[in-house]
């Protein structure tokens, strides 16, 4: 039920109403706009999670089985030593994107140049690097997962936000500056009425007077 | 103060909290408008690519999107295409527009999309619902959402052509 806003029955005020109502419809619009847009969002980012999920256990389980055959043939000493070189750091470039308003983390896996794989080629086999390639696969899907995950976490938070706007907007705000524009209007042609009638008496009066 | 008088005082000081905290939320849906826009050369070129947005922020713009985008355009265009694009949505819920300022952009929402597409008027071309979900996806960072208010004209001319939709059914 739409309540009344409570205002100074002037014709100004009634102009200020209509242009609060005008632009509140206005609002009203881009919000819907903004929900729909973070909706649609939201659910590629649910899709997306759901596959860079399943492709991220997938080459975790590959990278592990690579990693197994190669230490299987070499020998574990014999290959954490050939690897121990091979350690670097790991650079991910971090930033925020905007999506309508909400800033989502994006990460990107710093590939290395040139191709190095920091550990002797010539001394070991094929499966090295095999494991090395599927270990960093497995990673390209984490750091994938982390970016979408943590999207999708603060697009839901957002659209809950914004839902909650636009439903007061839709439900409180608009209403109630319609029904207090309606109520201006009425007392107004009720006052133009009793003007016509007060008039209307004051002339049989004088009628009556001169007769 | 609150002047018991006037009951509208009281009233007028809450709207002005709605008005203000609508204005707010203005702010923030555009908040990632950029401050200008760059060439798909200048971002390839540079070590990190970023856009500078309006209110002051840094979006980044992923690598390898921007080497997806080379792969499509020849390299002539690459001067010409303006990143990242708009997307204006101005409310129609169903519909998107695209702002482009030269024939690259068309060229390349064609090519993503796999189909043909032609402007709508001079500088902007529409795209539907599913096909702005897969440019999207596409270019998650090289892409940005406008949103614009409906002016008196477009609101108009939105009635316009209902009414005459509803005359040729």
């Amino acid at each position: 039920m739409a309540q009344l806003i409570k205002v100074r029955p002037t014709k100004i005020e009634l102009v200020k109403l209509k242009r609060r109502l005008s632009l509140s419809s206005r609002i009203h619009k881009i919000m819907k706009d903004r929900l729909s847009i973070l909706t649609m969002e939201f659910l590629q980012a649910a899709r997306q999670t759901v596959t860079a999920k399943q492709h991220t256990i997938d080459a975790m389980n590959q990278a592990y089985k690579a990693m197994t055959i190669a230490s299987g043939y070499h020998g574990y000493v014999a290959l954490q030593k050939e690897l121990s070189a091979s350690q670097a750091d790991i650079t991910v470039t971090a930033g925020p994107r905007n999506v309508a308003g909400v800033r989502i983390p994006s990460l990107e896996l710093n590939e290395p140049t040139g191709g190095l794989r920091g550990y002797n080629m010539a001394q070991t086999s094929s499966l090295v690097d095999s494991a090395s390639d599927t270990a960093r696969e497995a990673l390209r899907a984490i750091i994938e997962l982390a970016e979408l995950q943590r999207g999708l976490e603060l697009l839901g938070t957002e659209i809950n936000r914004t839902k909650r706007i636009a439903n007061a907007l839709e439900y409180i705000l608009i209403p109630n500056l319609k029904a207090t524009i309606r109520f201006l209007a009425m007392k107004f042609e009720e006052r133009d009425r009793e003007e016509k009638a007060r008039l209307k008496r004051v002339k049989v009066i004088l009628a009556r007077k001169e007769a | 103060m609150h002047n018991p008088d006037f009951p509208g005082d009281t009233q007028s000081r809450y709207d002005r909290l709605v008005e203000s905290y609508l204005a707010t939320e203005l702010r923030l849906v555009n908040s990632g408008l950029p401050s200008a826009q760059k060439s798909l050369s200048t971002l390839l070129a540079e070590p990190q690519p970023q856009i500078s947005c309006a209110d002051g922020t840094q979006q980044m713009i992923k690598r390898s999107e921007l080497r997806y985008l080379s792969s499509l355009l020849d390299p002539a265009d690459y001067d010409s295409l303006l990143l990242p694009m708009l997307i204006e949505m101005a409310g129609q819920h169903s519909e998107a527009t695209v702002l482009c300022r030269t024939e690259t952009e068309l060229t390349l929402i064609s090519a993503i999309l796999e189909m043909h597409l032609q402007y709508e008027r001079p500088g902007r071309f529409r795209i539907y619902k599913p096909q702005l979900a897969l440019v999207r996806k596409k270019m998650p960072t090289t892409t940005q959402y406008v949103f614009s208010m409906p002016t008196a004209n477009q609101e108009y001319d939105g009635a316009l052509t209902k009414h005459r939709e509803i005359g040729n059914n």
